[in-house]
């Protein structure tokens, strides 16, 4: 729910900067590592978000992987599942990014 | 009415980082060394704190903030060892987060140790940096010994991990044994196994706190 506030708090004040009737869509990109559900994150939005000009605002989400690397052998990981923290060699792996959460860009009705 | 499409490229997490930055460079400049201590509801951050002040209060001057959803139940028990405390109500907010410790820790400035006791919660709090030197993640048996391979965001994150309550963990069916191989297949960090009320790994506790101040150079401020 925090994230969906930070997230409206966010468009809502973009979109009245450009005097905006209605935000038709919103465009983000989270790291994979945040661990968030989707799902959730658009049913929080839209349980906060209503009667403001965002509440039929489409939330479209892409997720940034994480870079993983091996601390033992050095093998890349260029995604992680629940399970991939140790690698084949025994190694832990070290990740990188996959932590952000940014709007990236809305389309409005002005 | 048209449409129109603006770019953003907002950083939502920016405030939080950019507060942590901040928090961090007052704490280094005042020479203070921060743990944030991270852990399950029950697992044993309060009483570790306590224990904590009376093993070590007379050689360092330890400062506490204590977050809780409410009330002040935790803040209370620690601030009657008679050391600097603050307490933190989060509301509904799961975690602290920098902005909620900015403006306190300037009332910490004279410490050598800041002890940041954390909401009960193994998941929010992992996103939000403090500005702390260490994060120290405290479970115990009673959670069940699947406990740290279900939450391995937290623990791959830890500086130390405690596995706390261990001399009940044949009363409650737990394989210590299975928690550290889990622990360790996420994380390199120190594990303690830990019972504070038996006293088990209390002195592996106290070695890492003094190596952590010394670390940062403290010792000597008090």
């Amino acid at each position: 729910m925090g994230y969906a506030e930070a997230l409206l708090q966010h468009a809502l004040k973009l979109a009245e900067e450009k005097g905006a009737k209605e935000i038709k869509k919103i465009r983000i990109a989270i790291g994979e590592l945040l661990l968030i559900n989707p799902e959730q994150l658009k049913f929080c939005f839209s349980a906060i978000a209503s009667n403001t000009i965002a509440e039929n605002a489409e939330l479209e989400i892409e997720f940034l992987k994480a870079e993983g690397k091996c601390i033992t052998c050095g093998k890349v990981f260029d995604s992680i599942d629940s399970t991939t923290y140790i690698c084949n060699c025994g190694g832990l792996i070290e990740f990188k990014g996959g932590k952000d959460f940014i709007l990236k860009s809305l389309s409005l009705e002005v | 009415m048209h449409r129109i499409e603006i770019e953003a490229e907002v950083d939502l997490l920016a405030l939080n980082k950019k507060l942590a930055r901040e928090n961090r460079e007052f704490f280094r400049e005042n020479g203070i060394t921060v743990f944030n201590i991270m852990g399950a509801i029950g697992s044993g951050k309060t009483l570790l704190i306590e224990k904590t002040v009376e093993a070590l209060g007379s050689q360092l001057k330890i400062g506490a903030i204590l977050g809780d959803v409410v009330c002040n139940a935790d803040y209370e028990r620690v601030a009657k060892l008679g050391i600097r405390a603050d307490a933190i109500n989060t509301g509904k907010e799961c975690h602290l987060d920098a902005h909620l410790l900015h403006n306190r820790i300037k009332n910490f400035a004279d410490m050598d140790l800041l002890l940041i006791e954390n909401v009960g919660n193994l998941i929010c709090p992992v996103d939000f940096d403090l500005g702390e030197d260490y994060r120290i993640v405290m479970v115990s048996v009673t959670e069940g010994d699947d406990v740290i391979g279900k939450h391995p965001e937290i623990f791959r994150l830890a500086d130390l991990i405690i596995i706390n309550k261990v001399a009940l963990a044949g009363a409650v069916g737990a394989d210590v044994d299975k928690m550290v191989e889990d622990a360790r297949s996420l994380s390199n960090a120190e594990i303690i196994k830990m019972d504070l009320k038996e006293g088990i790994g209390f002195d592996e506790w106290l070695n890492f706190v003094r190596r952590a101040v010394n670390v940062s150079g403290n010792s000597g401020k008090s």
